[in-house]
């Protein structure tokens, strides 16, 4: 049952973190936007982490994770920003929507593969 | 503790009265044996006594009149504590109503700033508009390479016909004259094709920079929405823990 | 209205986010010369991805020239990858411009970052129309094998001036901050 959500608009990002996990035992689903992401929880509810990018066209991650929050209202699932932003102000959105870490690219697995594992059981 | 001071004046004067009454009665015992010799003792006795229930009494009234002045100046102190405690509660009604509206004026302001976070889905819908202006560039891009394809052709053709028209000899010659001017015109058209090239790079290079910029300009100030939205909140629940 | 501090900065910026992030890894040489803008050395060849930072007084554009060729695409594209060397190259370019706005964060406190995209190279001709206010290329070389070039472009609306200290610090990143 897949457990994690990666959301990022780069292919290769999508690819370099989702495949990282699925090595390491978990079960993995991607999004290409805010609105796909959205759409990709809605319909599957055994989902207890997401991992998003800030910025992407169409929805960004923030407006994605606010959005998870009021019309979906799932306060529960755990929300990770991966992304090149680390402004104050941008933390600050973060936190008031809920989001539980943030972590600045480039994405280094090992560092981060603990956490994860804890996020998503 | 004044009553007991009086009581206690009082009860020494009785006890000095009876003890004085009783003296009288044992100097009157006393003078009914000894006479007017032991008389006289008895009264000098029995005035010192009175003297000195005398000056007892004035100090029992001086202690008095001091009590009741001290009385005075502490029911003059409580009328004016009372009256600082009203003017307090006088402000604090006015403080509590001021803060009453600050509450309500935090709330309109953490309103405001959530309602101008929706402007968020302003550039969502400018980034569709943005994607079908750059897919009819680029089928203005396409149109025109195709545009650039056929005059080429055109060229070769006229190329041919003017070989044609030259081994046809005189009578080749109308058309050569028109097989010149097809080159011509072929020219000129890969000429406008350039330039129609140029003007659409100039185009994409505009519309990208614009949407770029407005893409990232949303996001500069839904950042710091964000900030005055927190702050707003912060600011807002400070007041209404107050009034619980 | 750029002050010279300000390009200095500018220009100290760029160096900095170009040497950790358009390297794979952080051992690799990374060369990176001035480009004069005059016709030889304007390459209408290949393509190029666009990023902008934007703030309240300027937007900065970001150009990154490059030629799919096979020294380029085998540079960044991981052996037993399936990714598209398109996308992968994306990814830097976002990376660098990425280290660029963190580096800017600290003189200029709202900005904001657009996803990038690309268009033909010709379209870097254009640039001056766009009224700048500052404009260097430079060539980055890249182990000696990985030939790119890149642009910055800054349009000002208010006038600029600061200095940037650029330290090595901006090389850490991927640790998870816990909120």
């Amino acid at each position: 049952m897949t457990k994690i959500l990666v959301v990022d608009d780069s292919s290769t990002v999508r690819d370099e973190v989702a495949g990282f996990l699925r090595k390491n035992g978990l079960a993995v689903d991607t999004a290409v936007d805010g609105k796909d992401g959205l759409g990709k929880l809605k319909a599957t509810p055994g989902i207890k982490l997401v991992i998003s990018d800030v910025n992407m066209p169409n929805m960004d991650g923030l407006t994605m994770v606010e959005k998870i929050r009021s019309e979906l209202a799932n306060h529960a699932v755990n929300v990770v920003m991966l992304t090149t932003e680390s402004s104050p102000a941008m933390k600050e959105r973060g936190k008031a929507a809920g989001v539980k870490g943030w972590i600045v690219k480039p994405f280094k697995g090992d560092a981060v593969l603990e956490a994860f594992k804890k996020m998503a059981s | 503790m004044i009553e007991q001071y009086l009581l206690a004046a009082l009860g020494g004067s009785a006890v000095t009265a009876v003890i004085a009454l009783t003296a009288h009665r044992v100097s009157r015992a006393k003078a009914a044996r000894a006479p007017h010799v032991e008389a006289n003792a008895q009264s000098d006795e029995l005035s010192a006594a009175i003297a000195r229930q005398d000056s007892l009494i004035e100090l029992h009234q001086q202690e008095k009149r001091e009590l009741e002045a001290m009385l005075d100046q502490l029911r003059d102190d409580l009328r004016q504590q009372t009256e600082t405690a009203e003017t307090l509660r006088v402000s604090l009604d006015a403080a509590s109503a001021d803060r009453d509206q600050l509450a309500q004026h935090a709330d309109r302001i953490a309103n405001e700033a959530q309602r101008l976070k929706g402007l968020g889905a302003t550039f969502e819908r400018w980034h569709e508009q943005m994607i079908s202006l750059m897919t009819q560039n680029k089928d203005m891009h396409a149109k025109n390479q195709e545009l650039s394809s056929i005059v080429r052709h055109v060229v070769i053709v006229s190329l041919n016909a003017s070989i044609e028209a030259a081994r046809a000899g005189t009578a080749g010659r109308g058309f050569a004259v028109v097989a010149s001017e097809v080159r011509a015109l072929a020219a000129r058209s890969e000429e406008l094709s350039k330039s129609y090239r140029n003007s659409l790079d100039l185009s994409d290079l505009t519309t990208t920079a614009t949407f770029q910029d407005i893409q990232a300009g949303g996001k500069m100030i839904a950042a710091s929405l964000s900030s005055v939205e927190a702050l707003a909140n912060q600011f807002q629940s400070k007041l209404h823990q107050a009034t619980t | 209205m750029i002050s010279s501090h300000a390009k200095d900065s500018f220009e100290r910026i760029f160096r900095q986010a170009a040497q950790s992030r358009l390297t794979v890894d952080p051992n690799d040489v990374c060369d990176i010369t001035p480009l004069a803008r005059d016709d030889e050395n304007v390459d209408s060849e290949g393509d190029v991805v666009v990023l902008t930072i934007s703030s309240i007084e300027f937007r900065l554009i970001l150009v990154l020239h490059f030629k799919e060729d096979s020294s380029t695409r085998d540079y960044y594209v991981r052996e037993g990858s399936d990714a598209s060397f398109q996308e992968v190259f994306l990814e830097v370019c976002n990376l660098c411009c990425g280290a660029m706005n963190q580096s800017l964060h600290e003189y200029f406190p709202d900005l904001g970052m657009s996803t990038p995209y690309v268009l033909h190279a010709r379209s870097v001709t254009h640039l001056d129309q766009l009224k700048p206010a500052y404009l260097a290329s430079h060539a980055v070389t890249i182990n000696g094998t990985v030939q790119l070039s890149a642009t910055v472009c800054v349009c000002a609306y208010a006038p600029i001036d600061f200095v940037a200290n650029v330290s090595a610090a901006q090389e850490t990143g991927g640790e998870l901050e816990f909120f």
